[in-house]
C-alpha cells in the first residue's frame, strides 16, 4: 500500500513540475527574419489556394524561410488553439481567428502586441469594429483579416407571381414573407436555433446581447428592446419558416434552388452570407463530376436585398469575418511580422477584394467589384454589427448557449422567462 | 461445474500465483515482469487522471491555460455541480440511456448467439460475416449513414414509414426532439455493439457441452428451460463481463451523441455526459469544472462496476 501512496505522490509532484513548465514557456526570440520557417493556420476554406500560393512565394522571397500553412476546421478549432497558442512548441507563428473570438484570447494573453507596428499595416484605414474587438487597453493585438456580410436572396418569380415587391421596411419584410408560406415552402426559411442570423432582428430593434456594466459584462436579453427584436424574430419564426427549431447551421441555398424531386425551391426567400451566391441559380450536372450539380445564376429567378431596418434603410446584421493575430508563445516573432507585413500589402488586399472577401483595409474595398453582389455586401457591411467584446464570448460561443435560447424562443417559449434565464447563463461565462 | 468454469476463465492468474513458491529467486521475476506495464499505466493514465483530480480542485479558466496561475478552490467545483439541476439532468438523462441500450444490446446479442448454434453452416457464416462488418465499420462513416437514415426531408425511415397507410411520417424530424433523439441514439449503438456482445456469448455457449444438453433432454428439460437453466448458468460470466462493458461504454458514448448533435441540436436537453463535459472543457472553456464532472464520472462507472468486482471477489473466496 505504501508504494502505491509514493507512485501517486511522485506522479502529483510530476504533473505539478510539468505544468510549471509550460507556464514559464517565455519564448526566446530570434530577432532577424531571415531564413525563419513559419506556420500559419487558416481557419476552413474561406482563404482560396492562389492566395495561399501568394504567400508562401511572397514570404519565400522576402525572408528565404519556408511558410506552411495548416488549414483548421472552423467547428473545433477554439478547442484546437486554446490547446496549441500556449504552447511554444506548438503553437502556430501567426493564425486566423474568428472575429467573435479576439476578445477572448486578446484578453487571456495569447497574442503579440502590434501597436509598435499598426500604422505601417493600414491604421485608421482598417475596419474599425473588427481592429476594436482585438484591442486590449488601448494596444492593438488582432487584427481585421476580412469580412463578409449577410443579404438576401430571393426568388424573383415567386415573389412577382404572388403580388409582392422588394420590402423597405423590417415590418414589410415580415409580412411579405409570412404572407408568402405554404406546407410545402418556406416564406422565408431560417432555422429556429440559427442566431447568427436571428440576431438581425435584435440588432434592428435597437438591442443587443450583452453589454458592459462598470467593468463587468452582463447579459442584456431581458432589455426591453432585445425583447421586442425576439419576439418579433419569434412571430417571424412560427410564421414564415419550415425549418426545425432545433436548426442551427444549416445551408439554405439548398432550399432557395429547384428541388430535383418537385422541381420547386423549399423556400421563397433566405438569408445568407454573401459567398452563398455561387452555390444558388439553376442547378445542371457538373461535367468534371456526375454525383454533383452546378449552379448557374439566372437573374429571371433570383434576385438579392439588403435586409432593411425597422425605419427603412438598413438592418443591422451580423458581421462575419475573421482576425489575424500573432502568437505570443510564437519564437519566430520577426518572421510572422514580415508575413503581416504581405498580408496587409495593396496586392494582397487587392486579392481578396478580387475573391468576394471583404478586405480588412478599407482602401481596397473597391476591388469586390460593382455587381449586385458587391453593392450588397458593400451595403449590408457598412450597418453590420458584432458581437459584443468581452472576454468569455467564445466560451458563450463555445457552450452553445445562444443555439439552446433561439431555439427555445422559436419553440413558442415565453420570451421574458427564457430571457432572464439565459440572461443569468451568459453572465456566468461573458467575464 | 459453474465454479471451475469460472475459475479458469476468469481468476487463472493469481490461481497460479497462489500456488506455493518452489524457490524464493522466482519470486521476484513476476514482479519485474509487471512494471514496464505498470509504468506504461502511470504514465499513459495516471499522469492525465492526476492531472485531472488536481485541476478539478482549481479554478481554470483559458486565462489559467495562457499561463496565470490556478488558484486553489478546495471543492468549490464540486459543490456547484452538486448543486446544479442540469448537471443532476444529464446524470439522470445518461443513466437512463446506459442502462437500457446496454439491457437491449445484451438481450438482442444473446438471441443472436443462440441463433447462431441452432441454423445451419451458411446461415450461420452470413450472420457471423454481416456482423464483422458492422463491427469493423469506422464510427464516423457509419454515423453519417444513420443519420441520413433519419434524414428529416429525404431519409429512407420516413419515406418508409410514411408509406403506412395512416402514418403521417413526412418530414417528421427525429432529432428535434430529446425522446427520438436518444431512441435513434440508441438504435445506432445497440446497433454498434451487438456484434461483440454476440461473437462473446457465442463463444460462450460453444463451450457448454453437449452431453449436459442432451443429459438434460433426456431429464424432460424443454428448450426454453434448457436455456434458462442450464446454459445460462454456464455461460454467466461471460454475460457478467460483457454486460460490465456494454455499461461502461454506453455510460461513456460520446462520438454517436456529438455527431447527432451536429445533424440535430446542441441544445442543453440533448446533452449525455460525455458531451456535457466536451461542452464545458472545449467549449466553455471551464476545465475546473469539466474536470470534477470528469471525476464524477469516473466514481460513477467504478459504483457501476462494483457489483462485477464483487461477484470476483466472492466466487474468488469460493474456489
Amino acid at each position: 500500500m505504501k508504494r502505491k501512496y509514493a507512485a501517486a505522490a511522485f506522479a502529483t509532484a510530476a504533473a505539478l513540475v510539468l505544468a510549471g513548465c509550460s507556464s514559464t514557456g517565455d519564448a526566446a526570440q530570434n530577432e532577424s527574419a531571415d531564413g525563419q520557417d513559419i506556420t500559419l493556420w487558416l481557419m476552413g476554406g474561406d482563404t482560396p489556394d492562389t492566395l495561399r500560393t501568394y504567400l508562401q512565394d511572397e514570404y519565400e522571397q522576402a525572408t528565404g524561410g519556408t511558410l506552411t500553412i495548416e488549414e483548421q476546421g472552423w467547428g473545433d478549432a477554439v478547442a484546437k488553439l486554446t490547446t496549441a497558442l500556449p504552447d511554444a512548441a506548438n503553437t502556430p507563428d501567426v493564425t486566423e481567428i474568428g472575429n467573435t473570438w479576439a476578445p477572448t484570447f486578446t484578453n487571456a494573453g495569447a497574442f503579440t502586441d502590434l501597436s509598435d507596428m499598426y500604422d505601417e499595416l493600414g491604421g485608421d484605414k482598417l475596419l474599425p469594429s473588427f481592429v476594436e474587438v482585438g484591442d486590449v487597453d488601448g494596444a492593438h493585438y488582432a487584427l481585421p483579416y476580412y469580412f463578409g456580410s449577410r443579404y438576401n436572396f430571393y426568388r424573383k418569380d415567386i415573389w412577382e407571381a404572388a403580388g409582392k415587391t422588394v420590402p423597405t421596411t423590417l415590418a414589410e419584410f415580415d409580412e411579405t414573407v409570412k404572407s408568402l408560406r405554404t406546407d410545402a415552402q418556406s416564406g422565408f426559411y431560417i432555422g429556429g436555433s440559427d442566431w447568427r442570423n436571428g440576431i438581425s432582428w435584435i440588432f434592428a430593434n435597437g438591442g443587443d446581447l450583452a453589454k458592459k456594466d462598470g467593468d463587468k459584462w452582463v447579459g442584456t436579453l431581458s432589455d426591453p428592446k432585445t425583447i421586442a427584436g425576439l419576439e418579433e424574430f419569434q412571430s417571424l419564426f412560427e410564421g414564415a419558416s419550415n425549418a426545425p427549431v432545433t436548426e442551427f447551421d444549416s445551408t439554405p441555398w439548398v432550399n432557395i434552388n429547384d428541388n430535383e424531386a418537385t422541381g420547386k425551391p423549399e423556400a421563397a426567400t433566405i438569408i445568407a452570407p454573401g459567398w452563398a451566391h455561387w452555390s444558388i441559380g439553376d442547378l445542371a450536372p457538373d461535367p468534371k463530376d456526375a454525383t454533383k450539380t452546378v449552379a448557374t445564376w439566372n437573374d429571371d429567378k433570383f434576385g438579392t436585398f439588403v435586409l432593411p431596418g425597422v425605419d427603412g434603410g438598413v438592418a443591422p446584421v451580423f458581421a462575419g469575418g475573421s482576425n489575424i493575430a500573432i502568437s505570443a508563445a510564437s519564437k519566430n516573432q520577426a518572421g510572422a511580422k514580415e508575413l503581416m507585413k504581405i498580408i496587409f500589402s495593396p496586392e494582397y488586399q487587392q486579392m481578396l477584394g478580387e475573391n468576394g472577401l471583404g478586405p480588412a483595409n478599407l482602401d481596397y474595398a473597391s476591388s469586390l467589384g460593382d455587381d449586385q453582389f458587391a453593392k450588397a455586401l458593400i451595403e449590408s457591411a457598412a450597418g453590420s454589427k458584432l458581437t459584443p467584446a468581452a472576454p468569455g464570448w467564445a466560451a458563450v460561443e463555445g457552450a452553445g448557449i445562444l443555439e439552446e435560447f433561439f431555439g427555445k424562443v422559436s419553440a413558442g417559449g415565453d420570451v421574458a422567462d427564457l430571457a432572464k434565464e439565459y440572461d443569468a447563463k451568459l453572465d456566468e461565462l461573458l467575464n | 461445474m459453474t465454479a471451475t468454469i469460472t475459475t479458469d476463465a476468469v481468476t487463472t492468474a493469481p490461481g497460479r500465483a497462489s500456488k506455493p513458491p518452489r524457490r524464493r529467486r522466482g519470486r521476484s521475476v513476476p514482479h519485474l515482469l509487471l512494471i514496464p506495464a505498470v509504468l506504461i499505466l502511470l504514465v499513459g493514465m495516471g499522469y492525465p487522471l492526476v492531472w485531472q483530480a488536481v485541476t478539478s480542485l482549481q479554478e481554470f479558466g483559458i486565462a489559467q491555460q495562457f499561463g496565470k496561475p490556478a488558484p486553489f478552490v478546495g471543492i468549490d467545483n464540486y459543490v456547484s455541480l452538486a448543486t446544479d439541476p442540469d448537471m443532476w439532468a444529464v446524470v439522470g438523462r445518461s443513466l437512463v440511456f446506459c442502462l437500457v441500450t446496454a439491457a437491449v444490446t445484451l438481450a438482442i446479442g444473446i438471441l443472436l448467439a443462440v441463433l447462431m448454434t441452432a441454423v445451419g453452416r451458411a446461415a450461420r457464416l452470413t450472420l457471423q460475416i454481416s456482423l464483422l462488418l458492422a463491427w469493423a465499420m469506422p464510427v464516423v462513416a457509419a454515423m453519417t449513414v444513420w443519420i441520413w437514415l433519419f434524414d428529416r426531408r429525404r431519409g429512407v425511415v420516413n419515406y418508409l414509414l410514411d408509406m403506412i397507410p395512416g402514418v403521417d411520417m413526412n418530414r417528421f424530424s427525429w432529432l428535434s426532439n430529446p425522446l427520438t433523439f436518444f431512441l435513434v441514439a440508441s438504435i445506432i449503438v445497440v446497433w454498434m455493439s451487438v456484434p461483440f456482445v454476440a461473437f462473446s456469448v457465442y463463444a460462450g455457449l460453444t463451450q457448454v457441452s453437449d452431453e449436459v444438453l442432451e443429459a438434460a433432454q433426456l431429464d424432460g428439460a424443454s428448450g426454453w428451460q434448457r436455456l434458462r437453466f442450464v446454459i445460462m448458468p454456464m455461460i454467466r460470466p461471460v454475460i457478467a463481463i460483457v454486460l460490465l462493458l456494454q455499461l461502461i461504454w454506453d455510460l461513456r458514448v460520446f462520438t454517436q451523441i456529438t455527431m447527432l448533435q451536429d445533424a440535430g441540436s446542441k441544445a442543453g436537453e440533448f446533452d449525455l455526459l460525455g458531451t456535457y463535459i466536451y461542452k464545458l472543457g472545449a467549449g466553455a472553456q471551464d476545465f475546473g469544472m469539466a474536470s470534477a464532472v470528469s471525476i464524477f464520472v469516473l466514481a460513477l462507472t467504478l459504483a457501476i462496476s462494483w457489483f462485477y468486482v464483487r461477484s470476483l471477489l466472492k466466487e474468488d473466496a469460493q474456489s
